[in-house]
């Protein structure tokens, strides 16, 4: 079902060919844009009580109190605006052709895409007129001086700080730190509530995801690590490099053994997702189970760790 | 017969021709054995062979059943498919640069792999070995209708560059899909580097048909390949059939690069460098560069993957990254030998 959405072959087809073309144009359109834009970054700089300053990645910018027509370039900005209720206008997406995530609900399916997350448009961003732009100085960097010209452009340093922090910055971007407290207070709550019900101290859980036979184990810093283990879990010890997540060769399965397995798929009813090296080991892998990665890996956010935390509550009831 | 008319170049090559073979098959089995015993899980060869004799523990059953078994036959199954069809194609279009990818198979075999992945939902690897193997036949027809277009049969010429023009429409074609598609880029990547990983034997055997029928064919157009070396005219006057050589050579590579890449995805360099190597060792015959590339194809493929496994522990490298490492360097120094090695 997620992966292949209700759009038919052709019209993807269509796209597939149409897309490149207008990326073409979408960048010629760019240096017009840059060119006939008044008054650089200048924006609304005025220093007075409709605005508030907002310290980022790329320096200072003072962003309206009341923003209307939000323009967010990273999923974990799209979640949390989305959690906040401030609904985009528009967002950039990991697939064009799936559009924005179905778990962040109805609110959220009118939302305009501009581009790919790694390659927003700039046309499609500046036709929104937006008020306010969040984008991520680790992917867009190149882009900031555009965006600032079209609107107040306010940049976290990277996708892979912990996801809280990054909320965090939303949050004092539009002026809602409180709410933001609130979610993430909701999300900590809601952890506790299934580590009693369920009883989950000393449990072991790792989050995998397979990769043409190569199994990408998710530690502790991760979205979904750090999740499992607000929940209460523990994720198996192992050296995890500095880095949030670890590839192990398919010969090297076992070591991905835990009291609860998450192996990640596009589509859960399909089983051949599964890898076979972990089909082969079935009775090492009792607690195996299926999850969406459109929320368990792309999900980063108050929203995405709620419907990550609603799942864990449901296979643990499955499984009690 | 032709064999007697067309001897090789260089002559007085027989003790050390069958030295080099005897070296050459040791070179195999030692990169089969090698295989088997090295892993990203370390084993020690004591565990292996009492696995192999039906004892060991539920991981090392797995390891040696499940994971170096198969891909050791996947290797030996590609490799030996892009050495012979490597071989050919060079003799083919008398161009020591041609590839078996020159033809458009891996181009074509990649396009219906991403369109199946985009449009159709297909996603292991046993779904990939259908959709390449027809996107590598279809093109291949293709490029030999269009290069054989306008009376004359299809010269090695025109079917090199009209195989590279449609080549290049059809990767293009390939990048927009997957750069449109995120999801398709993802598991395209992993197809598109070239791996064993999970090429068991429900994804070798069904190509086995293919390659074999592919290999049969390679052997009986080297002969006359020999021939056409000299010219059609000469080969004519041989009495080969030019045109019936030139098809079952195009078959044949056809079937052995699309069977090869259908099983582990276009690997690079092993169809380019595996021919030099044994021309410069066991000289100008095709039928002794197609039975030499038959064993050393397979050497380089095997010996490659497991630098791979060991490259990058815990995880693995692909097989198609680990060839053109190790392909690069070899084919420079041919490159810059006084002589090079003649076609």
């Amino acid at each position: 079902m997620r992966l292949l959405p209700a759009s038919s072959p052709t019209r993807r087809l269509l796209v597939a060919f149409v897309l490149p073309a207008a990326v073409v144009f979408a960048a010629t359109g760019c240096t017009v844009a840059g060119a006939t834009s008044p008054d650089a970054s200048a924006g609304p700089s005025a220093t007075d009580a409709s605005t508030h300053l907002v310290e980022h990645a790329r320096g200072e910018t003072e962003v309206p109190n009341d923003v209307q027509r939000v323009v967010v370039l990273e999923p974990v900005q799209l979640d949390t605006t989305v959690a906040l209720g401030v609904i985009p206008v528009g967002a950039a997406v990991l697939n064009e052709a799936a559009g924005v995530p179905a778990y962040l609900g109805e609110d959220a399916a009118g939302i305009a895409t501009v581009g790919t997350v790694p390659e927003p448009s700039v046309e499609k961003i500046a036709a929104l007129k937006p008020d306010l732009i969040l984008g991520t100085e680790s992917r867009h960097s190149a882009l900031y001086g555009q965006l600032s010209t079209i609107a107040p452009t306010v940049f976290m340093a990277t996708q892979t700080d912990p996801w809280t922090d990054n909320v965090a910055l939303v949050a004092r971007a539009l002026g809602d730190e409180a709410g933001a407290d609130q979610l993430l207070a909701d999300y900590t709550d809601r952890c506790a509530e299934i580590a009693d019900t369920y009883d989950v101290a000393g449990m072991t859980a790792q989050f995998v995801r397979p990769r043409d036979g190569i199994l990408t184990l998710y530690g502790p810093t991760s979205f979904a690590g750090s999740t499992l283990e607000c929940a209460g879990f523990t994720i198996p010890e192992r050296d995890w490099e500095e880095s949030i997540s670890v590839d192990i060769s398919p010969e090297r399965v076992l070591e991905a053994q835990a009291d609860l397995v998450l192996v990640s798929a596009t589509d859960v009813t399909d089983e051949t997702l599964v890898p076979e090296s972990i089909r082969s080991n079935a009775a090492a892998f009792p607690g195996l189970n299926v999850v969406d990665q459109s929320f368990w890996i792309t999900g980063v956010g108050p929203l995405g760790g709620m419907t990550v935390l609603d799942d864990i509550d449901r296979i643990l009831a499955e499984t009690k | 017969m032709v064999t007697t008319l067309t001897k090789p170049a260089r002559t007085g090559h027989g003790p050390t021709r069958a030295a080099w073979f005897v070296v050459a098959v040791v070179v195999l089995v030692g990169a089969a054995g090698l295989s088997v015993v090295v892993g990203a899980n370390p084993m020690s060869p004591g565990t292996v062979l009492g696995t192999i004799l039906g004892g060991g523990t539920d991981e090392s059953r797995y390891l040696v059943w499940d994971q170096r078994i198969p891909r050791t036959a996947a290797g030996l199954v590609v490799g030996a498919a892009l050495g012979v069809a490597g071989a050919l194609i060079q003799a083919f279009t008398r161009n020591p640069l041609a590839d078996p990818g020159i033809l458009g198979v891996n181009a074509g075999a990649a396009f219906f792999v991403a369109v199946g992945i985009t449009f159709f939902g297909v996603t292991s690897p046993y779904g990939y070995v259908w959709l390449a193997c027809a996107g590598a036949l279809v093109l291949t027809v293709g490029v030999y209708t269009i290069g054989s277009a306008g009376g004359d049969h299809a010269g090695p010429v025109r079917l090199t560059v009209t195989g590279v023009a449609i080549g290049a429409v059809f990767a293009g074609l390939t990048t927009g899909l997957t750069l449109t598609h995120p999801d398709s880029f993802d598991r395209m990547r992993g197809w598109s580097a070239g791996t064993l990983l999970e090429r068991g034997f429900d994804v070798v055997l069904p190509v086995l048909p293919l390659v074999l029928l592919g290999l049969t064919l390679a052997l009986v157009a080297a002969p006359g390949l020999n021939s056409i070396a000299l010219g059609s005219d000469v080969a004519r006057s041989q009495g080969v059939d030019v045109r019936r050589t030139r098809l079952a050579v195009l078959a044949a590579v056809t079937l052995l690069a699309g069977g090869a890449t259908a099983v582990a995805g276009p690997l690079v360099f092993v169809g380019l460098v595996v021919p030099h190597l044994v021309r410069w060792t066991v000289g100008s015959d095709q039928r002794w560069i197609v039975v030499g590339s038959l064993l050393l194809g397979p050497a380089l493929v095997l010996l490659s993957d497991v630098l791979g496994r060991i490259l990058v522990l815990p995880s693995e490298m692909p097989v198609g990254i680990v060839t053109a490492f190790v392909g690069a360097p070899v084919l420079i120094i041919l490159a810059r030998r006084r002589s090079a090695s003649a076609l």
